[in-house]
């Protein structure tokens, strides 16, 4: 048996301090390109570790699926599978905020323009990208031919 | 994955990015930024009033977005040193900055479910609505500035009649909306008396019932897009001095309608 500290919930509050980590990191995106890269990729690595072990173990026995909404609520009904959901969210969301950094990097957007679509991202995922989107579109590309 | 294709060329883009980057930008955002809003709108059952809570944003997205590409326009005809300079580029951002705060308080409210301007509910709301009435003065001075700067180019190339009808606009656009909109701030609402029936006029909102504020604001706005097609009508058909005499009167009349319109709603009496 799992020792309680490897317990959902438990296991939900680790994930806590670390996605926070990882997104003051890409806050301060400009100040260490290389270094806040390589951390922004190795907490969604970590993250997504941590869904493999949740999949792998409960899938099998989880109730639900993903041919109707009805279906995908029941499936989050348990907290493994719950816990993976939100895991999900963590590691991908974390790795549209790096995109972005790098994206607007490579576009000659101001970092300062772009930072508060990180919060953004961190709290509502698609919203700051889309976000992103629509400064991406408007602005316009500065490459240092 | 960096080389996206965003930013797709548009005829007459380039020339306003040229001219006026930030305010060319700040179009752009705004009114793709209207997109997400307008989905919002095909989802949410909210009610303000009897319209959905994202009409009002809707509409302010729409209406800044048709300025800052009014001003973005206009911006060729003042000198490109003053285009150039810092005190001018600074000025700019700090009216787009407004803007995002005007919009984001605006679009924030309709989220929360709850009206954005007169309310003065709750503490943080009215602190918020007397910083957003010094963020609206804000963003509205680039009327002023530029209408300025323009005046006082000699270069525009612009036939006289023409010329004088843009800064005029633009300075007209800001007096006027400066005296319809503070007023109207310093109201409960955009309402004078209590409608009964609801009846308004299609599209923009006006009441038929009792008097309507928003109607001399929505003249005062506009003065900088109506004046110069008149004074490019009357450059094009009449000689310089007529064209000028019509372009005077015709700002004349304009100033006297909007201030009529705002006599009207405030003796609590509908458009029509």
């Amino acid at each position: 048996m799992p020792p309680e500290a490897l317990s959902p919930d438990a296991l939900f509050g680790l994930t806590g301090p670390l996605t926070l980590l990882g997104w003051a990191a890409l806050c301060a995106y400009p100040l260490a390109p290389r270094a806040i890269t390589a951390l922004a990729l190795a907490i969604p690595a970590m993250l997504s570790l941590l869904y493999a072990a949740l999949v792998l173990s409960f899938w099998a026995g989880a109730t639900g699926g993903f041919g109707s909404l009805a279906q995908v609520m029941a499936l989050f009904d348990q907290p493994e599978i719950a816990l993976a959901g939100w895991v999900h969210y963590l590691a991908f969301d974390m790795l549209v905020g790096l995109w972005i950094v790098r994206t607007a990097r490579d576009r000659g957007i101001p970092h300062l323009i772009v930072l508060p679509c990180l919060p953004l991202t961190f709290l509502f995922g698609p919203a700051g990208f889309l976000a992103f989107l629509i400064l991406a579109t408007a602005l316009p590309k500065r490459t240092s031919a | 994955m960096t080389a996206l294709p965003l930013s797709a060329p548009l005829p007459g883009l380039d020339r306003l990015r040229a001219d006026a980057p930030v305010f060319t930008a700040a179009t752009l955002v705004i009114a793709l930024a209207a997109i997400p809003l307008l989905a919002a709108h095909a989802l949410d059952p909210r009610l303000i009033g009897a319209e959905g809570v994202w009409l009002k944003p809707l509409k302010f997205h729409l209406a800044l977005a048709v300025f800052f590409a009014t001003l973005a326009f206009f911006a060729r005809w003042m000198p490109a040193a003053t285009r150039a300079s810092l005190p001018w580029r600074a000025f700019a951002a700090l009216a787009v900055f407004c803007t995002a705060g005007e919009l984001l308080w605006i679009g924030g409210a309709a989220a929360m479910g709850t009206t954005s301007h007169f309310n003065i509910a709750s503490p943080v709301m009215g602190a918020l609505y007397s910083l957003m009435g010094a963020f609206a003065i804000l963003l509205l001075s680039p009327t002023l500035v530029m209408g300025i700067s323009i005046a006082r180019n000699r270069a525009t190339g612009l036939a006289p009649a023409l010329h004088l009808s843009v800064w005029l606009g633009l300075v007209l656009t800001f007096a006027l909306t400066m005296v319809a909109a503070s007023y109207m701030a310093q109201t409960p609402g955009h309402h004078v008396g209590t409608p009964v029936t609801g009846a308004a006029v299609p599209l923009m909102g006006w009441s038929r019932e009792v008097g309507d504020l928003r109607v001399a604001h929505f003249l005062a706005t506009h003065a900088l897009h109506g004046l110069p097609l008149l004074g490019w009508i009357a450059a094009r058909t009449l000689p310089d001095r007529a064209a000028r005499a019509a372009v005077i009167l015709s700002a004349l009349a304009f100033a006297a309608l909007t201030l009529g319109t705002m006599a009207q709603a405030m003796a609590g009496r509908p458009v029509f």
